[in-house]
This record gives C-alpha cells, sequence and structure tokens, in this order.
C-alpha cells in the first residue's frame, strides 16, 4: 500500500461512514436535526408536507426544479452540493489537513503571544499615566509623546495579533466585518487605498478640485454617492433628471470613534455674466451629523431639519455653459456648530476655503459627479423654482485685430487660368 | 518521441506563422486569386468597405499569433486555480511559514549577538585585567586581538585582492591608498 493510500484511508474511511450513516437514517446531521426532526414528526400524523429542499444540498433534479419554481436558485455545482451533504460538517478551523493543522497551531502560538505583549503594553501605559509629572525627565511633553508613541504600538499589536487569522481575512472578504474592531477598519483601509483612493486623488487633480476649492486636499475617509438606486462612481456625469433627488452618501471612516460632520455640496462652475468668471454656488449643507465607522449611511433627504441649513437644490447646468463639478465634500468638526447662526451664509458665492477656516472644519472625504445641459434640466430648474432655463449661454466673439490673411504657397500665386498649363490635370478637365 | 513533439510544437507556429505572411504576401501581388475568390464569395452588399476590413482583419500580430497558440494549446496545463476555502487554507499555510521563517531568522540574529556581546564582554575584561604602567600589563589583551588564521592558515586580508581582469591596469598598484 503506498502511503498516499495509506494517508487517506482514515478519510476514506470516516467519509464512507457518514455516508451510509446519512443513507439508513436519511437525514443529514446539521446543527438543528433535532427540532427539524420532531417538527416533521408532528406534521406526519396530518398531512404529508410538501419537501422542504435545503438549497446547499439538493442534488436532485426535481428538488432543483422545485426549488427553482419558488425562486431559490441551488448554490454551488451539483458536485459540490453532493460533497457537502455527504461529508459531516467540519468548520473550517478543524478541516483534517495535516499542514493546514500545524500552521494553525503556529499562528496559535503567535497570537498568544502578542496578546502578552498587547497585556504589558497596556501596563506601561497604565504606569507611565499614572506617574507624576515632575518624576519624568522631559516633562508633560516627553510624557504625551512617549504615551503617543506606546498607543500607536499597541494599535500596531492588535493589529499583528488578528492579521494572520483565516476566518477574520474570510469574513471581511464576505463584507461581514465589524468595524468597531481594529482589524476590520485595517483591512478595510488596505483595500480602500488599493483603488478607490488612487481614483479619487486622481479625480481631485484631473477636475482641479485642489486649485478651485482647497488649497490642498488628502482623502482619508471613503465616500460613495448614489442617486436613489444610481451608483455614481467620482467624476461621471450624470442625468439632471436623476440628480434631481437629494444624494445618498456612504462614508467609512477608518479610524474609532463618533465625530460630527458636515456635508457640502458644491457647484464650483456657476458662470456668472457680470463678473466674467465662475463662482461656486452651495446645493446643500448640513452639520453635526453623527459619523462612526458603523453608521456610515447618510441619506442626505433623511437628515433632521436641525441638521440642514441649505435645503437640496437640484443640479442644473444651464445651456451652453460648460460641464459643472458638483463636488461633496464630508467635514469633519472639532465641535459642534450652531446650525441657526450657519444659516445666514448665502448659498451664492459660498467658499469652501473661507468655510473651512472659519468653522475649523478640516475635509475628511469627498466625491463629486459633473452634470451638462440635458433634455430634463428645463423640467427640472422649473420644479426646483430656479429661472433661466431660457438662457443660452454663448462664448462673446473675440475680433482678431490683425487683418485676415490671404491664401499663401504655390496653388494660391498659381490660382489665375493664367497657369493653366501647371495645374494639375483633373483640375485641367473641370 | 517526447522530444519530437517539443520540437513540433515549438516548430509548429513558427511555421504557421511563416505561411500566413506567404499566404498574404501572394493575395497582395497576385491579383487574379482574390479577383476568382471575391466574386465568388460576394453576395448582395459590394461595398469596398467591407472588403477594407476583411485586409484589416487578416493582418494580425505574429507575437500575438505565437503567444496565442501556446497559451490555448491543448498541451499547455490549465492555470492553477483553488477553490475558495483551499486557497484560504494555502494562504494560512504561507503567513504560518513566513512567520515561522522569520522567527527562525531572528532567533539566530538574537543568538549571534548574544555570542559577540559576550566576546566583547570578555575582551574588556582582559583589557580591564591588570592596572596599567608594567611591561606585562594588557599582554593577554593584545594575544587575544591578534588576527592569526583569521583569513584561513596562510591566508592574506580581503583587502590585498584586486579584481581578475584581462589586461593589467594601467598603475599596477596604488601605494597612496588609505582606508
Amino acid at each position: 500500500m503506498s502511503t498516499c493510500q495509506k494517508a487517506a484511508r482514515p478519510l476514506t474511511r470516516c467519509i464512507r461512514e457518514s455516508q451510509s450513516a446519512s443513507l439508513s437514517a436519511r437525514t443529514i446531521r446539521n446543527f438543528t436535526s433535532s427540532t427539524r426532526q420532531n417538527e416533521e414528526a408532528a406534521a406526519a400524523v396530518e398531512t404529508k408536507p410538501p419537501r422542504v429542499w435545503d438549497p446547499t444540498t439538493v442534488t436532485s433534479r426535481k428538488g432543483e426544479k422545485a426549488l427553482m419554481k419558488d425562486g431559490v436558485m441551488p448554490i454551488g455545482s451539483r458536485r459540490r452540493r453532493a460533497a457537502i451533504s455527504t461529508s459531516d460538517n467540519l468548520p473550517f478551523e478543524q478541516l483534517p489537513y495535516q499542514c493546514f493543522q500545524e500552521a494553525l497551531r503556529v499562528l496559535r502560538a503567535d497570537r498568544k503571544e502578542k496578546l502578552e505583549l498587547i497585556k504589558t503594553e497596556r501596563l506601561r501605559i497604565s504606569n507611565l499615566e499614572a506617574q507624576d509629572v515632575t518624576n519624568i525627565k522631559g516633562g508633560q511633553k516627553h510624557k504625551d509623546t512617549r504615551l503617543e508613541s506606546m498607543r500607536r504600538h499597541l494599535e500596531y499589536l492588535k493589529i499583528q495579533a488578528d492579521i494572520n487569522d483565516p476566518l477574520i481575512k474570510k469574513r471581511f472578504e464576505d463584507g461581514e466585518g465589524d468595524m468597531n474592531k481594529p482589524i476590520y477598519r485595517y483591512l478595510a483601509d488596505k483595500q480602500w487605498r488599493k483603488y478607490q483612493h488612487k481614483l479619487i486623488t486622481q479625480r481631485i487633480h484631473q477636475l482641479s478640485i485642489v486649485p478651485d476649492l482647497l488649497p490642498h486636499f488628502e482623502p482619508t475617509a471613503d465616500v460613495r454617492l448614489a442617486f436613489r438606486t444610481r451608483q455614481v462612481s467620482p467624476g461621471e456625469f450624470v442625468d439632471s433628471r436623476i440628480s434631481e433627488y437629494p444624494l445618498r452618501l456612504k462614508v467609512q471612516v477608518f479610524d474609532k470613534g463618533t465625530r460630527l460632520v458636515s456635508i457640502v455640496v458644491i457647484d464650483s462652475d456657476v458662470p456668472q455674466l457680470e463678473t466674467d468668471k465662475f463662482e461656486s454656488r452651495c446645493h446643500f449643507l448640513a452639520t453635526n451629523v453623527p459619523l462612526s465607522p458603523t453608521i456610515n449611511s447618510i441619506p442626505l433627504s433623511q437628515l433632521s431639519d436641525s441638521n440642514v441649513v441649505i435645503p437640496w437644490l437640484a443640479p442644473f447646468a444651464q445651456k451652453g455653459s460648460p460641464y459643472h463639478r458638483y463636488s461633496v465634500f464630508v467635514l469633519e468638526q472639532g465641535s459642534e456648530l450652531n446650525a441657526e447662526a450657519l444659516k445666514a451664509i448665502p448659498r451664492d458665492g459660498f467658499k469652501l476655503r473661507s468655510f473651512k477656516d472659519k468653522y475649523k472644519v478640516t475635509p475628511i472625504g469627498m466625491s463629486l459627479f459633473r452634470s451638462e445641459w440635458d433634455e430634463g434640466t428645463a423640467g427640472v430648474m422649473q420644479r426646483s423654482g430656479v429661472d433661466g432655463a431660457d438662457i443660452e449661454f454663448k462664448r462673446k466673439k473675440v475680433v482678431a485685430l490683425k487683418p485676415k490673411q490671404k491664401p499663401r504657397g504655390w496653388e494660391a500665386k498659381h490660382a489665375s487660368t493664367k497657369y493653366r498649363a501647371l495645374w494639375r490635370r483633373k483640375d485641367k478637365s473641370a | 518521441m517526447a522530444q519530437h513533439t517539443t520540437t513540433t510544437r515549438l516548430l509548429t507556429p513558427l511555421l504557421s506563422s511563416f505561411r500566413s505572411l506567404v499566404l498574404s504576401s501572394e493575395t497582395t501581388a497576385s491579383a487574379t486569386i482574390p479577383k476568382t475568390m471575391a466574386t465568388s464569395t460576394r453576395s448582395f452588399s459590394s461595398t469596398p468597405n467591407l472588403a477594407a476590413r476583411a485586409k484589416q482583419a487578416k493582418t494580425s500580430d505574429p507575437r500575438v499569433n505565437l503567444i496565442r497558440y501556446h497559451m490555448q494549446h491543448p498541451k499547455t496545463p490549465r492555470p492553477l486555480k483553488f477553490s475558495r476555502m483551499r486557497a484560504l487554507r494555502h494562504w494560512t499555510i504561507h503567513r504560518a511559514w513566513m512567520l515561522a521563517r522569520r522567527k527562525a531568522t531572528e532567533a539566530q540574529e538574537a543568538e549571534l549577538i548574544r555570542m559577540h556581546q559576550s566576546m566583547h564582554r570578555a575582551c574588556e575584561e582582559l583589557r580591564n585585567f591588570d592596572a596599567p604602567g608594567k611591561k606585562d600589563s594588557g599582554r593577554l589583551y593584545r594575544i587575544a586581538m591578534e588576527k592569526k588564521g583569521i583569513f584561513g592558515h596562510g591566508g592574506v586580508p580581503i583587502e590585498y585582492a584586486r579584481p581578475q581582469t584581462d589586461t593589467p591596469a594601467r598603475e599596477a598598484w596604488n601605494h597612496g591608498w588609505t582606508r
């Protein structure tokens, strides 16, 4: 008998046994078998109930058809379903692969070490906190820096303790991660920086958000936009009929704690005829909106009136004006702002720079969309009570100072019939 | 046999690309063949646009052909694909292996550092062994500092080595060199 066979023998036997057991008892052992059996027994007395098919284990064509009729698609291939139904339902970390089990043992030992380190680091921090400033050499400043670096190290250790766990990885990939835990926030941040962060930074520079609206800006939070069910990727052109309804924001922050944010939607391309310049206009402003890693959905239409300072104005780009950039900024507040006092801010001529400086808010994330004149814009403007739908912007014709040059070159010189002999054959015939 | 198949596998795409090149050159050179072909295949539309498109499609990059040949050859093994759970197991083992290897390296380095420090401490002890002033003081330390045999027996320090070149240097030995 080869070593391979020898190694596989207990496994095959196990599978065979489970199969025979399942065939004899007509049941698949799972966690809720007892209650289900009782139910079935109770029902059998009255009438024969329709058989309940499990989409994860159904293998017969009949069962599949019955399920599909109910609108439930069977999960995976039939082969996979058969494998699941005949194997005992082992949890992932107990799968009988030797190397895998050894690896898990190594990782568990490492995690234990890391937990010890975390414990000692916590003790050190509490000891330093309890110490009097006069006993520390560098004074308060030194104490603060040391505490900060120790806390940073503690966060690092917390992540290192969990980063090798396959189940955590799986849960994160399935989108079931608990954002209150540092490891999931860390993984989400990594994921975001892999693509979305790069994309939004590129858009910020391509569409000149940075010199136009803010002197410099580095986003640290993920902001996703949607109008009802329409997802909007950064910088996309959105039909004015779709953008008529207030935005839904999904703001994911990657550091712990609840904070208050302000949300600003600005149109930075409003043409001003008097000054022959472009200005910005605020389309929405809300303050004191609570935001945390878990409370991340902000539908602008469902914010309470105490939060909303400037209500939603549907984006519109008048005919002939170049495309308008509508940027949505999420600004973190240092403290609670007075929403009533903010209501004095006018819609037109809103300046993000001065708002940021005056109210001590820091931008943490942004996203944007663009809008142009389309067939729905006139209706949108009429419905939102904005006049000017009949105006069409046109570029002023610049009169050239130099007189127009006469045509030059060989052909212009020899245009007269005097040079007919020199013309090309085609022209001569014509 | 195996040798033969590999050679044919390597040669066939080359031959085929060559053949295609020959064919295309023939079609461009002699106008008779395409004309007959065109009359046979032309059905209802006689736009020149179609012919141009067909010509464009025919001229493909031989390198692309070659790559496609090898990627889609039945003997090319399929790419390694793991099911999700198996990939996760693979990842777990990989992480554990990296961790174990790093720990081993760190332990080795720590051991080397420990040994070096121990040697250093012993030398310090020798240096401070007896008070200065006597003729004999520090003798043991001096003996310990000797570098006899550290380049192998009868060896020379590595600083004396010079790169082996085909021709001698313009200046054979730089006598003014200092570290």
